[in-house]
């Protein structure tokens, strides 16, 4: 690249931070800024829901880098500016705060948006706590304090996350999830029931194929009542019903949105010098020759290194096989590569103290893997399911059956 | 020798263990990973300075071992974490071989 050529990364997460530093690892000249409309440098999120608001860590434990790397290496950083329009035509980026932001080359890392839907919700909306960023888990954390009772709208993976450290706060926790599975179609049925099962053995009480019929505000206390006709009061509601692509900006613009801003193997959108990485994008993945969007710390890193790469003309397909992992109560839940198509379900482990897998097999082949178990005892075959998926190996499947082989066999005879 | 003196420590016997096989060692109230490797025996503090999780669980790729909770990645040999959410270094302890036996250093 030409050396005075302006990189702008535009939002302050993994992505983009880790793009900046792949940037800067192969180019020591051309210039790099962030910009950012959180008041803080970027931080990983999944403590936020967890290890932040029981109190086991601060913000400066899970900071990426600190302010001496970026001026280290030579990275703008610009925190508080929120980008309100983008001129594609003549690459200018325009702040809330009325500057203007030219660039060469644009890397869209913008994250996920907390979906705020349910009418019969919206009039109280204001009142409930949603969790994306550091000043929301501080509310949370702080609400908490003061409360006894919580409801959790949404059995997602943040909505459980909360819920689990809420128990660990010795709070009474309600979870109401419309649908008849917690954490959604990703995680296997299987796979969720036992999450559930957990939850309910710490006390915390899970509602499925439930909705908030009616909620009515007395005294500091919400009374709320089911779509199964029970009432139940609590004095904190939280909500935690997914999540979209955060494209707000690029409504009516020039480039290509379904589900997140489309972008190639290469991280490129249908926009010239404009890429997309992390949560934001809906990419296109070789390996599964699909699209597909993911919302997880594993894959916003490594999308946005490979969109670095690429930004400076150094050609790779993104073909990291999708892994993720939510931390509840006692347990690990990890899920590597998709579950959603497969001809047999082999389920490898009995019971969350040794781990239970379900291995997603088509044409014997490992297609996807999901566990859940005590901490730390699904990782290892996790792993290799996906080292094993990612080389195409034709499985046997009392290997993966029988717990007492190890999987690394199976990488070994090729 | 004096293993205890010099505080070597006994672990067990080196036969039948393969390479990238972990080894868990408690002494007192701390708990250690061996590792075989190629070209040897190699320790480390045994819980994952991301969270307290027992690295016995994890994988060892060549020279690393991979945390089995979030795959925060280390180097055996010097410790240094290598990938986040890992970011503390691991702390390493020599590791000897004498008839066929395992020591561990711990000072
Ligand atoms: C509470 C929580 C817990 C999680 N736990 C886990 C977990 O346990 N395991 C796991 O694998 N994943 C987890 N995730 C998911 C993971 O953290 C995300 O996938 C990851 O943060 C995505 O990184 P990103 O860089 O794409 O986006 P983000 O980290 O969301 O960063 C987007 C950035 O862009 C900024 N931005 C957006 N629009 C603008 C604008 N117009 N102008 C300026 N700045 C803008 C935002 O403020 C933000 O700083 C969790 C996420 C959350 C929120
Ligand atoms: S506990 Fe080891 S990486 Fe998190």
């Amino acid at each position: 690249m030409n050396s005075k050529e302006k990189i702008v990364i535009l939002g302050g997460g993994q992505s983009a931070v880790y793009a900046a530093k792949e940037i800067r690892n192969y180019d020591n000249k051309v210039e790099i800024t962030i910009i950012s409309e959180e008041n803080v440098l970027a931080y990983e999120r999944p403590p936020l829901s967890k290890e932040y608001i029981t109190n086991k860590k601060k913000l400066d434990d899970f900071i990426f880098f600190n302010s001496e790397f970026y001026s280290k290496n030579n990275i703008n950083y610009l925190k508080n500016t929120k980008i309100i329009n983008i001129d594609f035509q003549n690459k200018i980026l325009f702040s809330q705060n009325n500057n203007q932001f030219l660039y060469d080359k644009l890397l869209v890392a913008t994250g996920s948006l907390n979906r705020k839907i349910d009418p019969n919700i919206k009039n109280n909306y204001n009142k409930f706590l949603s969790l994306r960023n550091n000043e929301d888990s501080d509310n949370i954390k702080n609400k908490l304090k003061e409360s006894k009772k919580v409801l959790i709208i949404g059995g997602g993976f943040i909505g459980l996350e909360i819920a689990s450290s809420a128990n660990e706060l010795d709070k009474e926790v309600y979870v109401v999830e419309m649908n008849d599975q917690l954490m959604g179609r990703s995680i296997p049925k299987k796979i969720s029931n036992l999450c559930k099962k957990i939850h309910e053995e710490n006390g915390n009480k899970i509602y499925l194929n439930t909705t908030i019929k009616k909620i009515n505000f007395y005294n500091n206390s919400y009374e709320i009542k089911l779509s199964n006709e029970e009432i139940i009061f609590v004095d904190l509601v939280i909500l935690g019903i997914g999540s979209i692509a955060n494209t707000e900006l690029f409504k009516n613009k020039d480039i290509k949105i379904d589900n997140g801003i489309i972008t190639n193997e290469y991280c490129e959108t249908s926009q010239k010098d404009v890429y997309a990485a992390g949560d934001v994008s809906n990419f296109f993945h070789p390996f599964y020759n699909k699209y597909i969007r993911l919302e997880s710390y594993q894959h916003a890193q490594n999308h946005g290194i490979c969109a670095a790469k690429n930004i400076l003309g150094i050609k790779e397909a993104y073909n990291s096989i999708p892994w993720m992992w939510s931390d509840q109560l006692n347990i690990n839940i990890q899920l590597t590569g998709l579950c959603d198509d497969f001809d047999e379900i082999l389920q490898r482990g009995e019971n969350i103290e040794e781990g239970v897998i379900d291995f997603f097999i088509k044409d014997k082949e490992i297609k996807g893997a999901c566990g859940i178990g005590v901490k730390g005892k699904i990782g290892r075959d996790i792993k290799l399911a996906s080292k094993i998926l990612e080389k195409k190996l034709k499985i046997n499947v009392s290997n993966i059956l029988d717990k007492n082989f190890n999987l690394s066999k199976m990488l070994k005879k090729v | 020798m004096n293993n205890e003196n010099l505080n070597w420590h006994f672990v067990q016997d080196s036969d039948g263990i393969e390479d990238e096989d972990i080894i868990r060692f408690d002494l007192d109230d701390k708990t250690f990973c061996i590792y075989k490797l190629q070209d040897g025996f190699y320790a480390t503090d045994g819980i994952c300075t991301h969270e307290a999780v027992h690295l016995e669980d994890g994988l060892v790729m060549d020279d690393e071992i991979e945390c089995p909770m979030h795959q925060g990645i280390f180097n055996i040999k010097s410790g240094k974490a290598l990938s986040p959410p890992a970011c503390d270094d691991l702390k390493t302890y020599p590791v000897k071989v004498e008839d066929n036996k395992i020591y561990i250093q711990i000072s």
